[in-house]
């Protein structure tokens, strides 16, 4: 009896991992589909057109993909900064407003895009921020915030503040206690923070297409029209080009934890 | 020894001034930004109610709201994006919460399986749109493995999912990316509450389904009863999915408040605002629920610990 009820749910857990699994299976197989006609469950032969055509010589795809991922890392540390900071208000610190705080911080996730988009175009408009790389920065930095503020936040809590309040009291300046105390600690909650904030940034269609008006293009940006065509090849390529890219900075922000960690336990 | 508590002293009391001021310090750049997202909502608010000087409208009225819910069209709009939310949130809360229970139960629930179902929280949604694509049309891979099968006669029997008034691709391709959200949302309290409570209630002879919904599930719910908010105020509000996948006619709120928006006759502002504020106002008291929710949880027995 026991071991049918464990069968069952493992097979709720396979089907899940195996429905994640196909359409990205799938994706990769229509990628480099040459041709792939109904009703064929594989692809009648294989070919490179896709990545010849995106990554061509005039083909804008790798110049508007380096500056969108530069955008995305520019708002990634920006905004886990201002987690961090954010953070560390709410955590440690008693003052009034604090419940407003946090509740305001969770609106972006709930509140609909098109909302604020829209109202906040006008705004931009007479700022000046419109059709710009900064109010598109700015923008995803908005939505990114309430992610990387919540896992700094349990971050925060977890590490809490006494090593800190030692280090003053051994007479270390705040400054320095900041950078060689409660840093290294926050260092791994930082890091979930900045590739968290990178893939909301470098997903965010909607917002950067009213906020930079055509004239900042981001890779999402330029990727949907592609799947909207219906060119099954080519929108696979991008979706490819996308996921690859953001597992690559994924693996590089892992990769400087690691450094981290090893530089820590040098000088410790 | 004195020159000690004199540190200590001059630390401690250095800190009761800078203290106070502290915390609005380190706020001010986030505070900053909330301040550009209230403009952007309240400017939002406020062109609803017909208030555009640029246009020279400057009187208020609800007058906009009335006419989007007397005519049918708009009011189509209104009722599609409540059915896509409300059917993928509920559908994906529950088989979440299943998806969930299975991995705790099979004590599956860390290495590459956990990763495994992280994956779809990472995947934009206009990725999804292309799954769906490439799965659901009538030429899709499902459609086409029906008919080596022999379960279809030709493209044309596969129901047509997408782009059509039923929103199922919609749906299916919101479930993708839910389940597994949910799932992992809950995962930390199911499993601690598993781990002690659980595991006690089995050991005094209750059996497993009895425990689970009697013991783990009650006891999961602040995080069930979140994820669900969140996932429902998401696939009311969002424009992506709507965007590729919906029909024609009518289309999703945030979709049809684009289309009034970039209207080039600029009187049709204020209706893509009142559409946009319907969603608005209805996603804000889903808010206020989940913050009376989170201040619960606060007061009660630790859950607050995972409020995420």
């Amino acid at each position: 009896m026991k071991n049918k009820r464990s069968f069952f749910q493992k097979l709720i857990l396979y089907t899940a991992i195996l429905s994640i699994a196909a359409p990205v299976i799938v994706l990769l197989l229509w990628s480099f589909a040459s041709r792939w006609a109904w009703p064929r469950l594989l692809p009648a032969g294989f070919s490179l057109r896709a990545f010849e055509e995106l990554f061509g010589p005039h083909s804008p795809v790798m110049p508007v993909l380096l500056s969108s991922m530069g955008i995305s890392l520019g708002v990634a540390v920006l905004s886990a900064a201002i987690g961090t900071f954010t953070a560390r208000a709410i955590a440690l610190y008693d003052f009034w407003g604090k419940e407003l705080v946090s509740f305001g911080g969770i609106l972006p996730i709930i509140v609909p895009g098109t909302a604020f988009a829209m109202g906040i175009h006008v705004v931009f408009i007479r700022l000046g921020l419109a059709d710009t790389v900064l109010g598109v920065m700015l923008v995803h930095i908005i939505y990114a915030l309430p992610y990387t503020v919540n896992i700094m936040l349990d971050v925060t809590r977890s590490v809490g503040d006494t090593h800190e309040v030692q280090s003053r009291v051994l007479g270390v300046s705040p400054s320095r206690t900041f950078i060689h105390v409660s840093l290294p600690q926050l260092m791994p909650g930082i890091m979930s923070s900045i590739s968290m904030a990178y893939i909301i940034s470098f997903s965010q269609y909607f917002l950067t297409l009213m906020i930079g008006g055509g004239s900042v293009k981001t890779f999402a940006v330029m990727m949907v029209p592609f799947i909207q065509s219906g060119d099954r090849t080519i929108s696979s390529a991008y979706s490819l080009l996308f996921l690859a890219s953001t597992a690559a900075v994924f693996i590089m922000i892992e990769a400087l934890i690691k450094r981290f960690a090893f530089w820590r336990d040098k000088t410790e | 020894m004195a020159r000690l508590y004199g540190k200590v002293s001059s630390a401690l009391g250095n800190n009761h001034i800078m203290r106070k001021l502290e915390p609005y310090v380190l706020l001010l750049p986030f505070m900053l930004l909330g301040l550009l997202f209230f403009l952007g909502i309240g400017n939002a608010l406020l062109q609803s109610l017909g208030y555009i000087p640029a246009l020279g409208l400057s009187e208020l009225t609800l007058s906009y709201y009335r006419e989007i819910l007397q005519k049918p069209a708009l009011l189509d709009s209104v009722k599609v994006s409540l059915a896509i939310a409300l059917v993928s949130s509920v559908l994906a809360t529950v088989l979440g919460v299943l998806l969930c229970a299975a991995m705790v139960h099979t004590g599956i629930a860390g290495g590459w399986r956990l990763q495994a179902i992280k994956l779809p929280i990472l995947v934009p949604h206009m990725v999804v749109a292309l799954f769906a694509v490439t799965f659901m049309s009538q030429n899709g891979l499902l459609a086409r493995t029906l008919y080596q099968l022999g379960l279809l006669g030709s493209q044309g029997d596969f129901p047509q999912l997408l782009y059509d008034q039923n929103n199922a691709g919609i749906i299916i391709a919101y479930l993708w990316k839910e389940i597994p959200f949910v799932a992992y949302f809950v995962l930390a309290l199911m499993s601690s509450v598993s781990s002690t409570l659980g595991e006690a209630a089995e050991n005094l002879g209750a059996s497993r389904l009895r425990t689970f919904f009697h013991i783990t599930l009650p006891l999961s719910m602040p995080a069930v009863k979140k994820a669900f908010l969140i996932i429902f105020a998401f696939a009311f509000g969002a424009y992506e999915l709507p965007f590729l996948l919906g029909a024609t006619l009518p289309k999703a709120l945030p979709v049809q408040a684009y289309v009034e928006y970039v209207n080039p006759d600029l009187r049709h502002r204020p209706y893509a605002m009142a559409m946009n504020s319907i969603m608005l106002l209805l996603t804000l008291a889903i808010s206020a629920v989940y913050y009376w929710l989170l201040r619960k949880d606060f007061k009660g027995t630790g859950g607050g610990r995972y409020e995420k």
